[in-house]
């Protein structure tokens, strides 16, 4: 436990965003002990709340002198526990930065502070017919610089790109004070791209203050097509003739047998046919003729996969009712079973198939329920482990099977991660999938942006323990590291 | 002949490689007298870099060096690397929509060979028939096409390096999406040389759209404006929008899509801009890249100043394509440093910025070749010392003299 004397850098916080901006008693930091990943808790020091850049940059200065280790956080929603707390360190949180800065119809381009949450961006800007293309389906709560540290994705991703290809520009504090703009308001500028680089370091290279986004058009037509079939694999030879044809939709997704009775337990759409072995989402969106014409090649080639029926919708109530199920599938899980567990291993799309099989046996084998809701286009998987953390020893049991999966996509050809993040939890698997050169390198950057580690650490990078327990654990010997430096 | 110690460069290098693999490196006009060496395979590729380091060789790397003059002065260097003879096709997933190279591919026979999968890399960078894969990565070299599908950055999943200690490293991967570990993908787009040799490449690739067809209407700078304004706020989806200065102001728009939805496209175009008192005019891209005595920057600048930056360079007698959608593009015009002082002071004043690849020594040895107005220069530097302590790698090319 903390051996610190907090009071004076509590005091000093205090003096740079108020009193009420310095949250310390243990009641009020219950809610930042743990992000999405519930299963690994820690309780931070301090939290703080700065409003302005300024103010992010001198509370950040004050932990660099004082080597204290921080972590940013947003909205908490992160499923890779990227803003666990790490022990005795500050917590960041931009919930007081949510301010629209500015916005640029003519040039498309928005720019915000880290806390706005992503819809927002897209109702500021729907008025005039825009939108801000990724959406995570937390986009209600999550935070624009959650989504920059994780490189969200979105079920249109497959089509409009994740997030890093929507972002122009930063403002940064990095972890030792210092406040650098990196890009700006073109896609590329002089100069290495620092931008890109940040995007998907998960706090580990300093805060995003400001954050300057693309805005895009909002297409003339959408239709979405909503098919079930007996079989995943039925599904995923849709999926694949699909994009054979030529024909790159704005998202597909599919999702198996045990999730549709999940969702039509809890939000109950009635177009879900729960007897259905997977049903495929699939959106297409551009000129009218260019939807009607793509929907119905598109609708011959779920029929020639064997699909039973197929639904469309272009208005946009009917369209959120197709997608109302796929939406919720996360949140019906939790009706499902007492716990759930996320993984977000991605495989080459034309393997889907066959790795579902695989994971459905190895499931089995370890003797647990297997539910899969995935982003079919891009083969990013989201296998949901049904357990019950009451049970002694199910979280590591579960853990391991979850390990298992993420090798299995490695093995495959794939990533142990399409768009949640490796934060504390999957770091161990970064073995798996990159030697101690790649990681030595990737460390490179690490050790210029931060060269005292304070900056998230126990993120991101390995450590040589087993992973549920460097999750729980993590942080402290960084902090007994950065003690010794 | 060479000096002594330059043989002895050789005759390590020949040991190593074969007498067939080292050359001296002709017609270069580079300072120095560097030799050329051709690896063939990465592992040859490491062990030269490897012996570099060692015996602190300076390294210029190379494609087919088509942009070798691109940027900055290179400092003095002993070794020219060329990939082009490391340039296999390493795996075409057809299904997935991903292809695999090593970085001396020639971006034209990886187009030919995907044309029978009905597939494409969605660039059109400068020097086309001759661009190594490599070399448009390391440059960050993109055409009229990124309007639809993004730049450089936006299409490579993953690399493979060479590090300047010869170490092999990778990072991202061989699937469309993938957020394991730091996106060094970005920080070695457009390093020029600089961190590292990239030996091999993960693309993102598309089909060939069924049908595709360009139309450009010509008109007043402030009816161009107007039109490039309202092809922004219209649902038209075109793939490319330029505007172009070439015997007078243009805006071109690509589209790629169905064949009905082409015409649709077209049309909606056309009635757009008659309305706004634009007229068609045959469409012939600048000639950017031609021309003997030319200075050709990159630049940048957001799309409401396009326009007037086309106009510019009109009244100067030079040529440009703007891509309209992010508001960058190319630029050619005479060398006069009294031109590009004028023009970078446009485009810095609207918050874009003017960067030189091609033009005559003396005026890059007289003028800021890059036009970094930013404060993470100090940022940059220190990850260029992080990844190349020694500062081997493509001396004095980038930005700030790295
Ligand atoms: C129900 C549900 C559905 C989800 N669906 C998706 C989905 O479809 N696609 C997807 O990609 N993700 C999804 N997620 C995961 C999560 O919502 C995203 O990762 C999101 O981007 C996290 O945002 P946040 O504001 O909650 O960040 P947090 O969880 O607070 O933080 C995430 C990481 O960002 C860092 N961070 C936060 N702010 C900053 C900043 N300003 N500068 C630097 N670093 C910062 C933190 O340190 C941490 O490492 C889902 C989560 C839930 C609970």
């Amino acid at each position: 436990m903390t051996t610190r004397d907090w009071r004076p850098l509590v005091r000093e916080f205090q003096q740079v965003v108020g009193e009420k901006g310095v949250v310390w008693t243990p009641e009020e930091m219950l809610v930042f002990e743990c992000d999405g990943l519930t299963s690994y808790r820690e309780k931070p020091a301090v939290v703080v709340l700065p409003k302005t850049t300024a103010a992010v940059a001198r509370v950040i200065k004050i932990c660099h002198r004082a080597n204290v280790p921080f972590v940013a956080r947003g909205s908490g929603t992160g499923l890779s526990g990227g803003a666990l707390p790490v022990t005795d360190s500050v917590l960041i949180v931009t919930a007081w930065m949510r301010t629209i800065l500015k916005v640029d119809l003519e040039n498309q381009q928005v720019v915000v502070q880290p806390g706005v949450i992503n819809n927002w961006v897209t109702q500021a800007v729907s008025g005039a017919g825009f939108y801000y293309a990724p959406d995570p389906s937390s986009q209600v709560i999550c935070s624009i610089g959650g989504n920059i540290a994780e490189n969200s994705g979105g079920v249109h991703c497959l089509k409009y790109g994740v997030t890093t290809n929507h972002v122009l520009g930063l403002k940064l504090v990095l972890p030792e004070g210092e406040v650098v703009d990196v890009g700006g308001t073109l896609p590329e500028m002089p100069g290495y791209d620092l931008t890109g680089l940040f995007v998907g370091s998960e706090g580990t290279l300093g805060i995003a203050t400001e954050i300057t986004l693309r805005i895009l058009k909002v297409p003339e037509t959408v239709q979405v097509l909503l098919a079930d079939f007996t079989t995943v694999a039925a599904a995923a030879g849709a999926v694949a003739d699909i994009i054979g044809a030529g024909i790159i939709p704005a998202g597909m997704e599919i999702m198996d047998n045990l999730s549709i009775n999940a969702v039509e337990d809890v939000v109950a759409t009635g177009c879900y046919p729960r007897d259905a072995g997977a049903i495929l989402l699939v959106e297409v969106d551009g000129l009218a003729v260019e939807v009607t014409e793509n929907s119905q090649r598109i609708e011959t080639f779920l029929y020639q996969n064997g699909a039973r029926s197929v639904l469309t919708a272009t208005d946009p109530d009917q369209r959120l009712k197709l997608w109302k199920g796929r939406k919720a599938a996360f949140a019906a899980m939790g009706k499902l079973s007492p716990n759930y567990y996320v993984q977000d291993g991605v495989i080459p799309r034309t393997r889907l198939a066959e790795v579902l099989q695989e994971i459905g046996r190895l499931g089995e084998e370890h003797g647990y329920k297997v539910a899969n809701v995935f982003h079919a286009g891009d083969g990013n998987l989201h296998p949901l482990i049904l357990y019950d953390n009451a049970v002694p020893g199910a979280l590591h049991a579960v853990e391991e099977l979850g390990g298992e999966i993420l090798k299995l996509c490695v093995r495959s050809g794939g990533s142990i991660s399409g768009e949640h993040g490796i934060g504390a939890e999957k770091r161990c698997y970064m073995p798996d999938m990159f030697t101690p050169a790649d990681l030595e390198t990737m460390h490179w950057v690490r050790q210029v942006f931060d060269p005292r580690n304070l900056a998230n650490p126990g993120k991101l990078f390995p450590t040589p323990r087993t992973c549920g327990e460097g999750a729980r654990t993590q942080g402290r010997e960084q902090v007994k590291d950065a003690l010794l430096f | 002949m060479k000096p002594s110690p330059d043989l002895e460069i050789k005759q390590k290098l020949t040991a190593l490689l074969g007498a067939e693999a080292v050359s001296p490196m002709t017609e270069h006009g580079f300072r120095g007298e560097p030799w050329l060496v051709l690896p063939e395979t990465e592992a040859v590729l490491a062990t030269v870099l490897r012996l570099a380091h060692q015996n602190c060789w300076r390294v210029l790397p190379m494609g087919a060096g088509s942009k070798l003059r691109w940027g900055g002065l290179v400092r003095e260097v002993e070794l020219v690397v060329s990939l082009a003879r490391l340039d296999p096709l390493i795996e075409h997933a057809t299904g997935d929509l991903t292809v695999t190279v090593a970085a001396g591919m020639p971006l034209a026979r990886l187009q030919e060979h995907l044309k029978s999968a009905g597939q494409f890399v969605a660039l059109d960078p400068a020097y086309p028939t001759t661009a190594t894969l490599g070399g448009i990565l390391a440059t960050a070299d993109s055409g009229s096409l990124r309007h639809r599908y993004g730049g450089v950055r936006d299409l490579c999943l993953g690399l493979t390096v060479i590090r300047a200690d010869g170490e092999r490293a990778k990072c991202g991967g061989r699937v469309v999406k993938n957020v394991a570990g730091y996106d060094l993908m970005k920080l070695f787009t457009g390093s020029y040389g600089t961190l590292g040799i990239i030996s091999q490449m993960t693309l993102r690739l598309y089909p060939i759209p069924p049908a595709s067809q360009t139309l450009c209407l010509q008109g007043s700078a402030a009816n161009l404006t107007q039109a490039l304004l309202a092809v922004g706020n219209s649902t038209l989806t075109p793939s490319a929008v330029d505007i172009i200065a070439n015997d007078g102001l243009g805006l071109a728009l690509g589209f790629q899509s169905t064949p009905a939805g082409v015409a649709q496209q077209v049309a909606q175009f056309l009635s757009l801009g008659q309305a706004l008192g634009l007229t068609v005019k045959p469409y012939t891209g600048p000639e950017i890249w031609q021309g003997a005595e030319r200075v050709v920057c990159k630049v940048g600048v957001p799309v409401t100043a396009a326009v007037a930056l086309a106009g510019l360079v009109t009244q100067l007698g030079g040529v440009a394509v703007l891509h309209g959608g992010g508001g960058m593009g190319h630029i050619r015009v005479m060398p006069e440093i009294m031109h590009l002082q004028k023009l970078r002071t446009f485009c810095e004043g609207v918050g874009g910025y003017l960067s030189i690849l091609e033009a005559p020594t003396t005026l890059k040895e007289t003028f800021d070749v890059w036009g970094y107005k930013g404060n993470a220069l100090g940022l940059m530097e220190r990850i260029k010392k992080q990844f190349d302590p020694l500062a081997l790698l493509s001396p004095g090319r980038f930005v700030g003299g790295i």
